[in-house]
């Protein structure tokens, strides 16, 4: 085995720099296209194209400390643009690229409460959304100095003397405690919350991660994952060039249009870790054809951790059986629990083996208690997300805040030397969470042994596809759809195991009671839920007065879910 | 123009029961398209006509236009 060398450096630069020193022909991105070979960035040409593109971000005024919202579509100059800002001290925030039913004003608002809550300075993007972006730019309020479109600067022409030692200049005076990033804790536009992550804390996350999952040079990360997201910037893409290792990138966008893009890329380029949501696994197993299959070799693949998602077992089983027969290895799934919060990741199961599956009593585990049944109608099989990482600790406690014994439900709450300090200008938000140095996640879950094992979630989040939903978005936007009651809207989630995820879905009172009324109402909910991004799977109308309240004197989403037919 | 068979077969897999679209609909302005719904969409779409796309195809298409004339050049395909 080859072990990684790993050494923090002052800056992440730095420690790219080391790597493309040390292997400067080694593929550091190798990015992924379904209608002709790869680009294949090597370490040291992906650090030269830095090196412009940290020029260019210079020459256009923008300096250490601003934040650069990075709003940009699967392209190759994508990476050196990201290192580009790292080399000057400019941070840099990846935000989703909008989807084009995402209505402009919401985007609009999106970006502006970013600005108010990150300090927006910058926005790097692409000339199609220039309508869309200008007149926030211009607004009387906006805190956004200007828009950029890197993809139209010049790339050809490396930077001279003068202006590197400039560069060099910038760079020196970066400090190891400086913010490195900034990433956005899960969540629907409206209620992003901004972490500042600094060179020190990413480099420690990654070498302790790294010796959790047992990483060496020989390994290579295969991903499709966004990376406006957690797991596809931290592990997916950080991690890989910190340790010096290569990986592949595949837009998301094409890979939902086509998932056997994904083994496609792991055959050809060996690759042999991924990371992946839940959903994912469901959508292997059961949208791929055979025939996309028919040149599919698996046995690289050592390790695929589902991550970012509930774990669900029966995912696990599917996918191990539909891809066995092309050299999937029964050991190669595996699990993690991770936020941004905490960097990237506080568990992981072991390496070279299954995570631990449970059979426990259903009913049980709702009242907040793990009984072992054989008993299988009553039985739900609970999949360890593993054992805590080198500098992570986990308690599991009560809503007091009161540790529980092991084999009690209680929520997760995490102490890491990769913790975050807070959110960004948020201190009511960030008081909500962290205590004392642990940061309490409001997901729910227990003990057993030495692994822990998520369950649900204190709030009521709607994960559809990896993805956080808050219930409070969708009702805001469908209390104020004409023909809905204002304010008398629920929204949650349903579970949909055939699919490895949930479904959103909506309650809405009404006073419409004839059929063609109410299908257009139906109607009009739907386009209203596109209009922020959000796909509602089915949409209940009911009359004045069918919803209850809390005994805190709001709607209840759990009781009113019981009340209609599922 | 997008064929009424094509559409019929687009609601279906949405469970949508009516929308209209025409050759400029981007997949995400129907209710129900959405990246979790669109591999089944391209499946029904194949099973329906007998037809299979290849990957570089599926992911080039931006509008339902652009489906209906892949599909169409399937069909031609299939039928000379």
């Amino acid at each position: 085995m080859s072990h990684i060398q790993n050494d923090i450096c002052t800056t992440m630069w730095n420690r790219w720099l080391r790597n493309a020193e040390r292997q400067p022909t080694q593929d550091a991105i190798i990015h992924w296209r379904v209608d002709g070979a790869p680009f294949r960035w090597t370490f040291a040409a992906l650090m030269d194209a830095a090196e412009i593109c940290a020029a260019n971000l210079m020459e256009n005024g923008i300096e250490r400390g601003e934040v650069c919202a990075l709003i940009l579509r699967h392209h190759p100059w994508f990476y050196p643009l990201y290192l580009g800002c790292v080399r000057i001290g400019v941070i840099p925030a990846i935000l989703a690229y909008p989807n084009p039913r995402l209505h402009p004003d919401k985007f609009r608002q999106g970006l502006k409460g970013m600005s108010e809550r990150s300090g927006l300075d910058w926005i790097l993007t692409e000339r199609d959304l220039e309508p869309m972006i200008q007149e926030l730019v211009e607004g009387k309020a906006s805190t956004i100095k200007g828009v950029h479109y890197p993809l139209e600067w010049d790339s050809q022409h490396a930077p001279g003397t003068e202006t590197i030692t400039k560069l060099n200049m910038m760079h020196d005076r970066i400090s190891s405690s400086d913010p490195l990033l900034l990433q956005h804790s899960s969540g629907t536009t409206g209620l992003q919350k901004p972490v500042l992550l600094s060179h020190v804390a990413v480099q420690e996350h990654i070498d302790r991660y790294a010796a959790a999952l047992g990483l060496d040079n020989r390994d290579k990360i295969a991903s499709w994952l966004p990376l406006y997201h957690d797991m596809g910037l931290i592990a997916a893409f950080h991690l890989p060039l910190a340790l010096g290792i290569p990986s592949v990138q595949i837009s998301p966008f094409e890979w939902v249009m086509a998932p056997s893009i994904l083994l496609d890329a792991v055959t050809k380029e060996r690759a042999t870790i991924s990371w992946l949501p839940n959903f994912a696994l469901d959508m292997m197993a059961d949208k791929i054809r055979d025939e996309d299959l028919k040149d599919i070799q698996l046995d690289s693949w050592k390790r695929i951790i589902n991550c970012s998602e509930p774990v669900r077992y029966e995912s696990h089983q599917k996918f191990q059986r539909r891809l066995h027969p092309f050299g999937l290895s029964p050991s190669s799934l595996s699990t993690c629990y991770a936020m941004a919060e905490t960097t990237f990741a506080v568990t992981q199961s072991r390496p070279g083996a299954p995570p631990p599956v449970l059979a426990v009593r259903r009913t049980e585990l709702s009242r907040g208690s793990v009984a072992i049944t054989t008993d299988e109608r009553e039985t739900k099989f609970c999949v360890s997300s593993g054992m805590p990482i080198s500098g992570c600790e986990v308690r599991i406690v009560d809503d007091e805040g009161h540790d529980l014994p092991e084999g009690r439900v209680g929520e997760f709450a995490i102490r890491s030397a990769s913790m975050f300090d807070g959110y960004r200008n948020y201190p009511e938000k960030t008081a909500e969470v962290l205590r004392d140095g642990w940061y309490y996640s409001g997901d729910l879950g227990f003990k057993h042994g030495a692994d822990y094992f998520v369950v649900g979630r204190k709030k009521d989040i709607i994960i559809v596809a990896g993805n956080n939903i808050y219930p409070e978005d969708v009702e805001s936007a469908i209390g104020a759809v004409r023909g809905v009651i204002p304010g008398r809207v629920v929204a949650f989630g349903q579970e949909r195991p055939e699919a490895g995820t949930e479904q959103l879905c909506v309650i809405a009172e009404t006073e419409i009671t004839d059929s063609i009324g109410q299908k257009h109402l139906k109607m009009d909910i739907l386009k209203a839920g596109m209009a922020i991004d959000v796909t509602i799977a089915r949409v209940y109308l009911v009359a004045p007065r069918f919803l209850i309240k809390s005994s805190a004197g709001k709607l209840s989403r759990s009781a009113n879910k019981e009340k209609v037919p599922m | 123009m997008i064929s009424a068979e094509l559409k019929a077969t687009i609601l279906a897999a949405i469970n949508l029961d009516d929308w209209e679209i025409d050759d400029d609909t981007l997949a995400s302005e129907v209710p129900g398209w959405d990246s979790l719904n669109h591999v089944s969409v391209i499946a029904a779409v194949e099973e329906r006509f007998g037809v299979l796309f290849s990957i570089p195809d599926v992911v080039a298409l931006r509008k339902i236009g652009d489906l209906q004339r892949l599909l169409d050049s399937k069909l031609q395909g299939k039928g000379t």
